[in-house]
């Protein structure tokens, strides 16, 4: 099952320019899709209209085969929590990073301990005990973007959606994410990273888009499509 | 001398507090609907940004027409009482308390709240995550706009009518003091009014800090 975008169109509020024309794609479980291309070029919109919070003003979302804003609420909240959106820029609650990992669990209604005791399995996997009860304003920008993907991976979902994700982290930081989503996808949870980083992309993809100017230009293998975006670059 | 002195300082702490939980009540939730729709707030915010700067007397004046006999609001007998003074200064600051609200609301909408919403939340748990994230930029607002209603002369003057142990507040009785040549009370008057400003924007840096951390 997946995620299917067909015939997408959308420009924000106020702007003449279509910021994605007519984007059709699938997502699927198990598989780590990069998406492509020059700033301005709408890979984080298309982020957002799969993570189900935009609303296109063309074309349909189908999640899991239901047609996502035809749903009630109920439907939508559903859906939405199997499809998490990470923020480029991380948005972390203020607080503790213990309460941060444990926050979308909450919402899900566990109680507070079983959040915090799910929180801190996630902190011990991986190592980064020290971090458990900092407060979230002395966190370094490595430190946080790690906090908001690990906050995304601890509510379980079946699609995850990274925007730029290795932007702020350390070499050591970035081999734990690349595992991670590695390990993310042999579980079976889709991952789509919009980057500009070629070498993530092959180090982790599936498959790799192109988006020019809001339309998807390209959608193949990552060894199709990388040497020749290295050679225009060139 | 200083007993009325201290009596004119608690009643305008009385009046302006009260006045501004009062325009608190109303202009917050509006500055939470209104940034939930990016369509109402391009109509409306410009509207109240234009009025924020609104002149105290009009204001007053304005209320006045509507508290006096003739007004359609004469029948409740509220001018030139301390509650016409706190619906008065509620009004004033309302414009400034939607505006600041709603720079603090937008902001957090944009960024907690997608954040809720991408997390599973329900539309009630995002709002409640907006409203606690903003929350010390919300008291900001608040302690601002405070200030301006204890700083104001227009409508305590036009509506409340300086009446001694009544209505008389901090800024009636330096107009007063100043008029009758009396510059020692009224210099005396102007310092605590000083005094509370600076302690207003003391808390105010504070909560600023809070809200950075």
């Amino acid at each position: 099952m997946s995620l299917k975008l067909e015939g997408i169109w959308f420009k924000y509020p106020g702007s003449e320019r279509w910021a994605l024309r007519n984007v059709s794609t699938e997502f699927r479980e198990g598989e780590v899709a990069v998406i492509t291309g020059p700033n301005g070029s709408g890979k984080t919109t298309l982020l957002k209209v799969s993570a189900l919070l935009y609303r296109p003003l063309r074309g349909s979302v189908r999640a899991w085969g239901r047609d996502f804003w035809r749903l009630g609420s109920d439907g939508k909240i559903d859906l939405r929590r199997k499809v998490i959106y990470v923020h480029e820029k991380p948005i972390l609650l203020k607080g503790s990073t213990l309460y941060n990992l444990a926050y979308g669990l909450l919402l899900r209604g566990y109680s507070r301990s079983e959040a915090f005791k799910a929180a801190d399995k996630l902190i011990e996997k991986l190592g980064i005990a020290h971090l458990r009860d900092k407060p979230i304003s002395m966190l370094s920008a490595g430190e946080a973007q790690l906090i908001s993907i690990l906050r995304a991976m601890a509510v379980n979902p079946r699609l995850l959606l990274l925007d730029e994700p290795v932007a702020h982290l350390d070499l050591r930081k970035r081999r734990l994410m690349v595992s991670m989503m590695r390990e993310l996808a042999a579980s079976g949870v889709g991952c789509v990273i919009a980057t500009h980083d070629y070498s993530l992309a092959e180090s982790v993809a599936d498959r790799v888009m192109v988006l020019e100017d809001g339309s998807l230009v390209a959608d193949d293998k990552p060894e199709a499509i990388l040497e020749s975006l290295r050679e225009q670059k060139a | 001398m200083i007993d009325e002195l201290f009596e004119i300082t608690i009643r305008s702490l009385a009046i302006s507090g009260t006045a501004t939980l009062l325009a608190g009540s109303w202009s917050i939730p509006s500055a939470y609907l209104i940034s939930r729709s990016s369509r109402l707030s391009k109509i409306l915010m410009p509207i109240v940004e234009a009025i924020v700067g609104l002149p105290t007397v009009l204001v007053g004046l304005l209320m006045y027409m509507l508290l006096c006999g003739r007004g359609p609001l004469g029948i409740l007998n509220l001018l030139y009482t301390p509650y016409a003074i706190t619906v008065g200064q509620a009004l004033l600051i309302t414009p400034l308390l939607i505006s600041t609200s709603f720079r603090v609301l937008a902001h957090a909408q944009e960024s907690y709240g997608e954040l809720a919403l991408t997390l599973g939340a329900t539309e009630r748990q995002a709002m409640q995550l907006v409203l606690v994230q903003s929350l010390p930029g919300l008291m900001a607002s608040i302690v601002m706009s405070f200030s301006r209603a204890l700083g104001e002369l227009g409508v305590a003057l036009m509506i409340g009518g300086n009446i001694r142990g009544y209505t008389r507040v901090i800024t009636t009785a330096i107009a007063l003091e100043v008029s009758r040549g009396e510059f020692e009370l009224a210099l005396m008057l102007g310092g605590v009014l000083v005094i509370l400003l600076v302690a207003v924007s003391m808390s105010l840096r504070t909560l600023r800090r809070l809200q950075i951390a």
